[in-house]
């Protein structure tokens, strides 16, 4: 394995290329599977639990590496999309017996909801993205900061709504889903196989590479016959629907939300992952969900034995670690861990020699 | 001015008409009344100093400027005011001056892009082949980025990615801008051979006597007026260039 796909290849044929680029899903798929089976077969519920919700973080980054990594454009908003795909899934799931119970405030209209687990996470998702798809078609003009700054303000509207919207989501109080965990390990890594195949594929595209091209130099896209708005706008929809798909898993494992749990510190928690892996890449969103949910656990234990100890108050390291950790990797390694490139399997043939005197740039 | 609108054009028709345009940046005037005609199998050249207006004038036609009066037709549409997008997709590719490629995708999906429009996975796959051709050096390279290219390598990128588009009309904004002497006689004899392919092209150059060398026709463009048009023998016998250029000739400064 290594992740110099883009230096200097010695393969002449095209060909050879389509195995590199296929070999980069399956080792990721491979990695996942390996690092799960691991947890699985330690049997100890709480290194389960950290993987477990690391498999679902894991999906929820590579919904946000989708957008944000091919546009380029900082994608505040896809908490509350996550945040859609919880509720809207949980909503749809619970027995309506427990929603009586747990949210007796509940339209009854939504009680009588009630369909399997599977079911209800595709129509939770898919609910989430025609909520996307309403609202972005005008954000999708705007670039850089101003468009970072809208999409803030949207992930703001999107969190005052949900939590104070009493009849769907039980307001600014726990939302109970009532019933035994349906996410498990297996779950959670069945949907990241899958998405780790929809996003590389996504990238891969006719729209993915549009997407890139319109990150790279908008105006030469523009004139390449691009439709960057179009481009944006199925990205950012595909974006949100990946997104609560994990918000599905998430409040189906956690059994117990709020609508202040998918909001700012969550995007933060993502970002760091998706920068310090690298989000230019689907390996990067991959490493960097590794990497950052690892050192969340290692930070959480010396947090808790500082503190249980009574050395010092040391609650609240964790996020401030992670902090530096971002700003650290945005000065020295702003392409993240993998350098914005997909780790591939190459076959070595011969090595080139370099005809290059023609190639001489003088200004 | 009698336009023709109808789709079938004559082969005497000019392929490109653009009618005394103005065009200006704010309040700036950049273009006066500026009128000229490509007709099909051409190689036309642009001739003129810096600020003399030359990128605005394929700018303009691209689409990525809106000139304020005048009209541009090609292939008997009207495509004034039309978006760059638009343009590409009627048949006009423009090769941007400072090669334009898009530096983090690899040279294959440089390639793709200029094929996108296109579904025709046959025909491409040919294209690809040809492109091979004119330019070894992108087979070689074909899977890495293209930000890792050298100048050259770049320009003959920008130009491969215009050509896979199969474009009526092909526009090039100072294709040797920059480059290394011994790259910019190979671009040109690039541009010679795809003229005698019969690509029909339209070039700006500052390097004019390299430019009118291999074009058909010339226009001569200063502070935004058409100064000269015809053939490029004739340009130097009406015109002192060096006193346009003010010593400009061979690139140097």
């Amino acid at each position: 394995m290594n992740t110099a796909s883009r230096k200097p290849s010695a393969s002449r044929k095209p060909a050879l290329s389509s195995f590199s680029k296929l070999s980069t899903p399956a080792i990721l798929i491979v990695v996942l599977i390996a690092v799960d089976f691991f947890a699985w077969w330690l049997n100890i519920p709480f290194v389960e639990d950290i993987f477990t919700v690391g498999t679902i973080y894991l999906v929820m980054v590579l919904g946000f590496q989708l957008f944000m990594g091919n546009s380029g454009i900082l994608n505040w908003s896809y908490a509350g999309y996550i945040a859609i795909g919880a509720f809207a899934s949980a909503i749809l799931s619970m027995e309506p017996v427990d929603k009586l119970k747990y949210i007796p405030v509940m339209y009854p209209f939504l009680v009588n909801l009630h369909m399997p687990f599977p079911l209800a996470l595709l129509l939770g998702a898919l609910f989430s993205a025609l909520v996307a798809a309403i609202i972005a078609w005008p954000l999708m003009r705007l670039t850089d900061s101003v468009g970072a700054i809208t999409q803030f303000a949207l992930l703001i509207v999107i969190n005052v709504i949900l939590s104070q919207w009493q009849e769907v989501t039980n307001g600014p109080r726990t939302f109970t889903l009532g019933q035994s965990r349906t996410t498990s390990l297996g779950v959670a890594l069945f949907v990241a196989v899958l998405a780790i195949i929809v996003v590389f594929w996504f990238k891969e595209s006719s729209l993915g590479i549009k997407l890139r091209a319109s990150r790279d130099d908008r105006y030469a896209a523009r004139s390449s016959g691009i439709n960057i708005i179009a481009t944006r706008y199925l990205a950012y929809i595909s974006s949100a629907f990946i997104g609560a798909i994990g918000g599905g898993l998430y409040s189906h494992y956690i059994v117990s939300i709020t609508a202040a749990a998918f909001y700012m510190n969550q995007v933060f928690v993502l970002l760091t992952m998706l920068v310090i892996g690298g989000s230019m890449s689907v390996s990067g969103a991959f490493f960097g969900t590794v990497l950052i949910t690892l050192a969340q656990q290692g930070l959480r234990q010396v947090e808790m034995y500082l503190t249980v100890h009574g050395y010092i108050d040391a609650s609240g390291t964790t996020e401030i670690a992670l902090g530096i950790l971002m700003i650290l990797f945005l000065m020295v390694l702003p392409n993240g861990v993998t350098g914005g490139r997909e780790v591939a399997l190459r076959i070595r043939s011969r090595v080139r020699e370099k005809p290059k005197e023609d190639s001489v740039e003088t200004v | 001015m009698v336009v023709n609108t109808t789709h079938d054009t004559i082969k005497t028709d000019p392929i490109l008409n653009v009618q005394s345009i103005d065009v200006a940046y704010g309040s700036v005037r950049v273009l006066h009344e500026v009128s000229l005609q490509v007709f099909a199998g051409e190689l036309v050249s642009i001739c003129g100093i810096n600020g003399a207006g030359k990128s605005t004038t394929l700018k303009t036609i691209a689409g990525v400027l809106k000139p304020q009066s005048g009209q541009i037709v090609f292939r008997g549409q009207d495509i004034t005011g039309k978006n760059a997008e638009k343009t590409h997709r009627l048949g006009i590719a423009l090769v941007p001056e400072g090669r334009e490629i898009f530096p983090s995708l690899t040279v294959a999906e440089n390639l793709r892009i200029g094929a996108f429009g296109r579904y025709d996975a046959k025909r491409y796959a040919q294209d690809l082949e040809d492109i091979f051709e004119l330019f070894p050096i992108l087979k070689e390279r074909y899977n890495q980025a293209g930000g890792l290219l050298s100048g050259g390598e770049q320009q003959m990128l920008a130009i491969a990615r215009a050509l896979v588009s199969r474009p009526d009309l092909l526009m090039m904004d100072e294709p040797s801008l920059g480059l290394a002497p011994a790259m910019v006689d190979l671009i040109f004899e690039l541009i010679e051979t795809l003229k005698n392919r019969g690509i029909t092209i339209l070039l700006v150059e500052q390097n004019a006597e390299r430019a009118l060398k291999i074009a058909d026709r010339a226009y001569l463009l200063s502070t935004g007026y058409i100064k000269f048009a015809g053939r490029p023998e004739d340009m130097s016998e009406t015109i002192d260039i060096t006193s346009v250029y003010l010593g400009d000739g061979e690139g140097g400064f």
